[in-house]
């Protein structure tokens, strides 16, 4: 366990993308961990009169029924980051069982695993996504799991990819010889190994999350008892900010979701190209 | 191995329309109320008439019984009525919607996947260089702007502000145009702004895909046996794309995809007529034979990419190395 948190400052310390992505996730985990320190209002609280412009007392105006738009947006970064970890690692232990008995089991597991995977890429996710959240009915659990549903596949892929090329080293053979079962081969051998490439890819899944829930919101089909950015953004666009010139109302929340979404890519690909070192800019 | 690929693509196709088929038909019977009861509830219909859209539609009979049926009535566009807009058929309103998400899609489709894999065989090619820094980094950071945010911006910039661009509709509402081409500008006029809100945010993906498999490419033996040779830069370049393309070409299907089912959002924004905007407006009035079927067309039409974008690359891969790649 050290060794990997070495490991962690290591890649992020040599490489600047990865730590400015770094300093964007620790930036809003404070924001989201401060919250009630940082706002002024309870974001659910009428504070001022509708449509407010940005003053002192509302640094981004108020919303159409004189919510701060502040507050919210400072108390919207728990959704983002509650989402935005849940669903990919929720979607991560389903995809990496499947990979890894996939790629270890072979045969009619393989086939259907590997089969499942190419329907999940060709399906058109986002407006199927779409109409089970408007079935399910609006709530964020319903969401993060449909998240998740949509995210095992990519996890299955690589798991999958790496086993395959795992299973034929010296020391797994060896491990065979001397009479390991199949689960203790797959989870104490294999598994660790393919452990930072998963976390590569919780990472970057965060940022799909994270889009996919902002524009489920937007569409109306978010959890309407939860302050989420996409919230923001459909209240805004259903209230017609950008008419009224209240584009501060519009800019910042998008900001915010465009601000996450980069600093979770930037980390990922620090970690995959860690472990991926030919995506690097230099030749060595 | 062409007839492998090709009927394995066919097959997976299949298998995902009839998943498609089977959600349209499973959701909306896991809802209380069927269609004719909500309709009789909502205009008041007489008793005869329920029944008679009851026995048409059979929701009488078993649950298998009405799945032939549902079938069937997919291929004869008997797919009942609007609860918003009774007495209009669903399939009349679809129908007139999807002309207009093929025409915006199709052209982002094109300007996302021109942009993107341009870029990427440059920065690829200029590896290390600053081109290829900006290049890349300028992608990674796009990679994550949702793009209904830039288009919000953009109507802000270009549409309130500046009044360039139109900010919704496909045609100027109640305009009579003289002629064909001056439909025409008037079309594309109110195409520019979605069509640049998608593509500066998802060609990132294409480029830096592209970029990748151009690195790969770049080292592979027979480019440098291409140097050794002396070939002039210009021809390596020509080997060393057309091989780096290959990858971001499987990819351009889930891509086009993406593009494709992402009219969900993109066409509401902007308030354009197509079949994603028809998903939308039927979600905020709970019309959901309209939902089912507006979500049954775009799914097709993505499936439909998918397989044309299967059939390129069948048909620029001379080898269809259809190795199953994990």
């Amino acid at each position: 366990m050290r060794s990997i948190l070495r490991e962690a400052l290591h890649t992020l310390f040599r490489n600047k993308l990865g730590l400015a992505g770094f300093s964007i996730l620790l930036a809003f985990s404070l924001m989201a961990v401060l919250a009630d320190v940082l706002a002024s209002y309870d974001p659910y609280e009428v504070v001022g009169p509708p449509y407010s412009p940005p003053s002192d007392k509302f640094p981004l105006g108020t919303n159409d029924i004189g919510q701060d738009i502040f507050s919210e947006f400072v108390y919207g970064s728990r959704v983002s980051l509650y989402v935005g970890l849940t669903a990919p690692l929720i979607a991560s232990v389903l995809g990496t069982l499947l990979g890894l008995a996939s790629g270890y089991l072979g045969g009619l597991v393989d086939e259907f695993v590997v089969g499942a995977v190419d329907v999940m890429l060709a399906l058109p996710s986002l407006p199927l996504i779409v109409v089970l959240a408007a079935y399910l009915g609006p709530s964020l659990n319903n969401i993060i799991l449909i998240l998740a549903f949509f995210g095992w596949s990519g996890f299955a892929r690589v798991v999958r990819a790496q086993v395959l090329s795992l299973r034929e080293r010296p020391y797994v053979e060896a491990a065979r010889a001397v009479g390991a079962s199949g689960p203790r081969i797959m989870f104490k051998h294999i598994l660790p190994h393919v452990i930072p490439l998963i976390m590569a890819n919780i990472v970057l899944g965060a940022t799909s999350a994270i889009l996919t829930e902002a524009g489920l919101s937007f569409l109306g089909l978010g959890d309407p008892t939860v302050k989420s950015w996409g919230q923001i953004l459909r209240r805004a666009q259903a209230g017609h900010a950008l008419d009224q010139g209240l584009w501060l109302w519009v800019f910042v929340p998008g900001l915010g979701i465009a601000l996450l979404g980069t600093g979770f890519t930037l980390l990922g690909m620090a970690i995959e190209e860690r472990v991926n070192p030919r995506l690097r800019f230099t030749r060595r | 191995m062409l007839r492998h690929f090709l009927l394995s693509r066919l097959l997976r196709m299949l298998v995902v329309f009839f998943i498609i088929v089977l959600l349209n038909f499973l959701l909306p019977r896991a809802m209380p109320g069927d269609p004719a009861s909500i309709l009789a509830n909502e205009y008041n219909l007489p008793v005869e008439t329920v029944r008679i859209l009851r026995s048409m539609w059979k929701l009488d009979r078993p649950l298998h019984e009405q799945f032939v049926a549902y079938i069937e009535s997919l291929f004869t566009g008997q797919w009942g009525y609007s609860y918003k807009y009774f007495p209009r058929a669903v399939y009349e309103l679809v129908m007139e919607r999807l002309p207009w998400t093929l025409l915006l899609q199709g052209t982002t489709s094109l300007t996302v996947s021109t942009v993107g894999m341009l870029l990427g065989v440059l920065a690829g090619w200029r590896r290390g260089t600053r081109a290829d820094v900006s290049i890349t980094v300028s992608a990674i950071l796009v990679y994550a702007v949702p793009y209904y945010w830039l288009a919000l911006m953009l109507q802000y910039a270009f549409g309130y502000v500046l009044r360039i661009f139109p900010v919704a509709h496909a045609v100027t509402p109640g305009a009579v145009h003289a002629s064909f081409l001056e439909y025409a500008a008037d079309v594309l006029w109110h195409l520019a702004l979605p069509v640049l809100a998608v593509t500066l945010t998802a060609y990132a993906s294409y480029t830096l895909m592209t970029r990748n498999s151009m690195v790969d490419v770049l080292e592979e033996d027979f480019i440098f046996v291409a140097r050794a040779k002396g070939l002039p830069e210009r021809i390596v370049m020509k080997h060393a794309v057309r091989n780096a393309l290959l990858p971001p070409l499987t990819m351009l299907a889930i891509r086009l995809g993406h593009i494709v089912g992402g009219a969900v959002i993109t066409e509401t924004v902007f308030s354009y007529p197509g079949v994603g905007y028809l998903i939308y407006e039927s979600i905020i009035y709970k019309d959901y034979p309209v939902l089912n079927a507006a979500f049954f067309m775009l799914a097709i039409t993505v499936i439909a990419a998918n397989f044309a974008a299967d059939l390129l690359y069948a048909a620029v891969d001379p080898r269809i190395r259809y190795v199953r790649r994990g």
